[in-house]
């Protein structure tokens, strides 16, 4: 009796003891794949090819370029793209202020009614320009929003992987939990999978191509798969270039209506 | 053959009653295998060009069938606790499993686009969560107001009424889901009703109603007839062989459908309904000739001998004509109906072939002492005998002016008949009273509609219904629409353009139009899907292509005729206006499928009438040798048909699905008795040479099978009459009219006509 009260009390010791350390570990991981991810350099361009193809086979393609600049690591940041296909839409101009707590804060520029016009909008989740994508998978969730567990170590691609999980600490519209295989070496998502507060798996993000570039790991094929809609998109980046010394000045409305023309030809 | 069939019934009884009930165990055992399948939309082949397109545009637009609920509220349904009870109700629903979660068009999952600060717009949530104030539900209401994409959809213009549109993975989950969407709705419920309407809705949910009460009208139809004949023949083991013989044509014919892989669809549930009676006729007319026989021979092998050796050719040619009138189905261009007909049809012969040989080999088994009491003693001094007696003075003594009246009631019954509406609606299949009628009812006055079509602009080029000339195009459609009654709203591509501009311009409703150059449509639509528009909602009207372009017209109501007015007032107006080069519109939705299905059934069971009344007549001409006997046995036929699609007619009862299949139930019933008559007074006529020998003897024992006969049949469909499903109340209904006019007829009008023409019909004996 003695005996195995001790032994209880040693499992429930490290039981007590082993879930912090795990949360820890978890979230420490999270954060830095997060910043690997989307925090690589001061700022960065690239010029973005996004392909949709629905569950018919349909396609419809996106060119823009897309610049970004970091507040901080981890912090604010601001996007500015400005889109060159399909033509009928090219000289669209869009603009992101991101805030880590708060509400984003969006600009669109109207080229054939020559107008902007700020847009606030509430919902992260809502999908960026029509892909599979929401606006939160483009710009980066703050690891800070969800709680993180390690559920196992293993292999992805023949890469060494953390297998984490990640509950949304408050309630939230877009998923109930998400599951993402963290290269070790890297700590790039290499996939992540989401599920809707049913337990279903509802969509299944995979980094297909990662190269370095400029000394950044960069993933610069990814895709998105919506599992119910059977529809997947494909994001390529081309033409990326790190921290070109981009200042604040570029992500106003004046830039909006006339692209720079040093980044934007 | 005859004699074949009677005596190995006769003489090897057990050997005819062991092969019976081994086909009979072996199509019993097919039943666990059956497939149920109540989708209306298999009455159209599944190649039918109509049915393909609406599946092609459902797939094209991802669009579901969906369950409507909604509350309606006096004095106002725009309160706080009333929406934060409808909030509660649409976050619960989406969690019942075979709901599209997203695509709820609810308070709580629609965006709601403002007007911000410095020109901004501010998306949001129309309702993010529950609300306190009264000023936030005004707030609210006044939203969806200035939404044409939500207005009269989520609330009725006079915000008494607030509804919900629910999406369903597929049709034949909608009874359980909205079984489902019950349950939450009582839990939240304060003592209001909330309708919960659709067509899918309603055809599930028909579908699985129309299993149960088969149920138990089926096995409430047989207790009555047994009651009956137990009354009419006081002996329930003589009895017991009608109820077998009707019981295996059932389980044979059943059983053969689900063993050659048919499914039991809405119309072959019934088959069990059509046989029932139709085996039982057959079998009252053998006991009523042994009955009224046995006392002459007391022995009943010898009063078997002469009762079918009477019976055999009337049998057979009622068992034929009727196999005529279900056979004929076959050739309608509606897959479930021919199923129908074929089975119907195969279990008639079964019923005629059982009560050959099995009805007497069951009787073999009866002592001679259980029927010492049994016959006709008392019959020609009992009530059946009295009123026949009846029917003898007044068709002798009033022949011609019967003959008047029937020419008089065809004339006024084919005016009747140009006046018969056809119409259709499933919601209408159930009862004024049933909560589906309410529901449809309630939920139509207030709101946009229940019912929903869809006009599909097609184009073979892509980004084709960007341009200008295409979307102001659907626009002129969409405004013409409106002025259609029954068109609650309209909504498409034009919608959300004007209403993208409309934001973008600060709200101003003078810049909600269509732009004049393509660029500045495509880009007002990338807007949309930049500005958390979902996509999703965007290609439900347009496809990714822009090849496509799908105008929903919600309609108020589900009657075929309705429908149908609005799909010509579309079709006319755009014969007149012809869209732009190379654009051509098509219509789908469930509603447009059943007017498709219901122009074919129409066509289909008029052809199959017209040709199975000539093949009726041919048979009669060529059972009695005589074209004037021919025709003479067609008029009770003729009039019963005549005047119960009359009375439909007066009475404007639409000519629907039911009332299209009866016709040929009444067409095979309704000659049976004039059979059994001219079968029996020309023979009466052959051995006595004296008319009035035989018009005396003709109206007793023909005359009192046919009464036994109408008396069962009518009453033992009685209660059906009390169903809440409209077809089982008319298939009730149509056989006690059939079983009393063909039998009036056949019993007031065979005798005047006999009478008056004797010297034509009955020539002299040489």
């Amino acid at each position: 009796m003695q005996k195995l009260t001790s032994l209880l009390l040693t499992a429930l010791f490290i039981v007590a003891l082993g879930i912090p350390v795990t949360a820890q570990d978890a979230t420490e991981i999270m954060k830095k794949s997060h910043l690997a991810y989307y925090y690589a350099g001061d700022d960065g361009l690239a010029t973005v090819n996004m392909t949709i193809i629905d569950k018919k086979g349909r396609e419809r393609s996106r060119e823009f370029v897309m610049l970004r600049l970091d507040e901080s690591d981890g912090g604010n940041q601001k996007y500015y793209t400005y889109f060159l296909k399909p033509s009928d839409v090219s000289r669209i101009s869009f603009m992101v202020h991101k805030k880590v707590d708060g509400n984003d804060a969006r600009w669109i520029y109207i080229p054939s009614v020559d107008l902007v016009k700020q847009i606030s909008a509430d919902d992260k989740n809502s999908s960026f320009v029509g892909s599979d994508f929401s606006y939160e998978d483009v710009s980066g969730r703050p690891w800070t929003e969800d709680n993180h567990t390690i559920k196992s170590e293993s292999e992805l691609d023949g890469k060494a992987v953390w297998v984490i999980e990640s509950i949304p600490k408050k309630k939230d519209k877009g998923f109930a939990r998400k599951v993402s295989y963290i290269d070790k070496e890297t700590f790039l998502p290499l996939k992540e999978e989401y599920y809707n507060k049913k337990d279903k798996f509802i969509k299944e993000m995979r980094s297909v191509e990662i190269k370095e570039i400029e000394g950044f790991l960069t993933i610069t094929h990814r895709t998105m798969k919506d599992i119910k809609k059977n529809r997947i998109t494909h994001v390529r980046f081309e033409s990326i270039d790190y921290n070109v010394g981009m200042t604040d000045e570029l992500f106003t409305e004046r830039y909006l209506t006339n692209p720079p023309a040093q980044y934007i030809k | 053959m005859k004699r074949i069939l009677t005596e190995l019934a006769i003489k090897k009884p057990w050997a005819v009653i062991g092969i019976a009930l081994a086909i009979t165990i072996f199509f019993g055992l097919q039943f666990p295998k059956i497939k149920i399948d109540t989708d209306p939309e298999n009455m159209l082949p599944a190649d039918e060009p109509a049915r393909l397109f609406h599946h092609m545009t459902t797939e094209d637009f991802t669009l579901y069938d969906f369950i409507a609920v909604g509350v309606v509220y006096e004095d106002g349904a725009f309160k706080p606790d009333i929406l934060n009870r409808i909030y509660n109700i649409s976050s619960e629903l989406e969690d019942i499993d075979g709901v599209i979660a997203e695509d709820v068009l609810a308070p709580n999952n629609v965006d709601d686009i403002k007007q911000g600060s410095g020109g901004s717009i501010v998306i949001g949530t129309l309702m993010e969560d529950e609300i306190e104030t009264q000023e936030e539900a005004d707030y609210i209401f006044s939203r969806i107001m200035d939404n044409p994409m939500l207005r009269g959809k989520l609330a009725s213009k006079d915000g008494k009424a607030i509804a919900l549109f629910v999406p369903i993975e597929s049709k034949d989950k909608s009874a359980y889901v909205a079984s489902e969407i019950y349950k939450i709705t009582e839990k939240y419920s304060k003592g209001e009703t909330y309708y919960i309407a659709g067509l899918p809705m309603a055809e599930d949910s028909f579908g699985a109603e129309m299993f149960s009460q088969m149920a138990f009208s089926a096995p409430a139809a047989m207790l009555i007839i047994f009651l009956l004949l137990l009354l009419f023949f006081r002996k329930v083991k003589i009895i017991l062989a009608p109820m077998v013989v009707a019981m295996m044509s059932v389980i044979w014919s059943m059983g053969l459908l689900i063993v050659t892989g048919n499914t039991v669809h809405i119309m072959s549930s019934m088959i069990p309904i059509f046989l029932i009676p139709i085996s039982v006729l057959n079998s009252i007319h053998i006991i009523s000739e042994f009955h009224d026989n046995y006392k002459k021979y007391n022995n009943k092998a010898e009063t078997f001998r002469h009762s079918l050796n009477t019976l055999f050719m009337p049998m057979l040619f009622t068992s034929l004509t009727t196999v005529a009138g279900f056979i004929s189905l076959a050739l309608t261009p509606i897959p479930p109906v021919q199923v129908f007909g074929i089975f119907v049809a195969f279990g008639i012969g079964v019923a005629w072939l059982l009560s050959l040989t099995l009805n007497p080999a069951l009787s073999t088994l009866i002592s001679e002492k259980t029927l010492s009491n049994f016959g006709a003693s008392d019959d020609k001094h009992g009530i059946l005998a009295k009123i026949m007696h009846l029917f003898r003075n007044v068709s002798r003594k009033y022949s011609k002016a019967i003959i008047v009246a029937s020419v008089v009631i065809m004339i006024v019954a084919g005016y009747g008949l140009t006046l018969i509406i056809v119409n259709d609606n499933p919601v209408r299949w159930f009862k004024k009273s049933h909560p589906i009628r309410i529901a449809d009812r309630v939920m139509n006055d207030h709101l946009a509609g229940t019912y929903m079509n869809y006009l599909v602009f097609e184009s073979d080029e892509q980004d084709r219904m960007k341009s200008p000339e295409v979307v102001k195009y659907i626009e002129s459609v969409q405004k013409e629409l409106s002025k259609n009654p029954t068109v609650g709203a309209t909504t498409g591509l034009p919608d959300i353009i004007k209403k993208i501009r409309y934001g973008l311009f600060e709200a101003d409703s003078s810049e909600a139009f269509i732009p004049d150059t393509k660029d500045e449509i495509a880009q007002l639509l990338f807007v949309f899907e930049m500005s958390g528009g979902d996509s999703d909602d965007l290609f439900k009207m347009v496809t990714s292509d822009y090849d496509k372009v799908n105008l929903w017209v919600q309609l108020k109501s589900g009657d075929n005729v309705a429908v149908q007015e609005v799909v010509s007032h579309a079709d006319a107006f755009m014969a007149d206006n012809p869209p732009p080069d190379g654009v051509h519109a098509q219509w789908a939705g469930l509603p447009y499928i059943n007017i498709i299905w219901q122009e074919k059934m129409v066509a289909g069971m008029r052809d199959s009438l017209m040709g199975s009344y000539i093949v009726v007549l041919i048979m009669m001409i060529f059972l009695f040798r005589s074209f004037l006997w021919g025709l003479v046995s067609m008029l009770p036929l003729t009039i019963t048909v005549m005047a119960i699609y009359a009375f439909i007619g007066y009475i404007g009862k639409p000519y629907d699905m039911p009332v299209a299949v009866l016709s040929s139930l009444t067409l095979g019933l309704s000659i049976d008795f004039a059979i059994h008559f001219i079968q029996r007074i020309r023979e009466l006529q052959k051995k006595t040479n004296d008319f009035s020998k035989s018009f005396h003897e003709i109206f007793e024992g023909v005359g009192r099978a046919i009464s036994r006969n109408v008396l069962v049949i009518a009453i033992g469909f009685i209660p059906m009459m009390f169903s809440t499903l409209v077809p089982y109340i008319t298939v009730g209904t149509f056989f006690l009219a059939i079983m009393i006019v063909s039998g009036l007829v056949t019993m007031l009008l065979l005798p005047a006509i006999s009478n008056v023409f004797q010297k034509s019909l009955f020539p002299k004996n040489k």
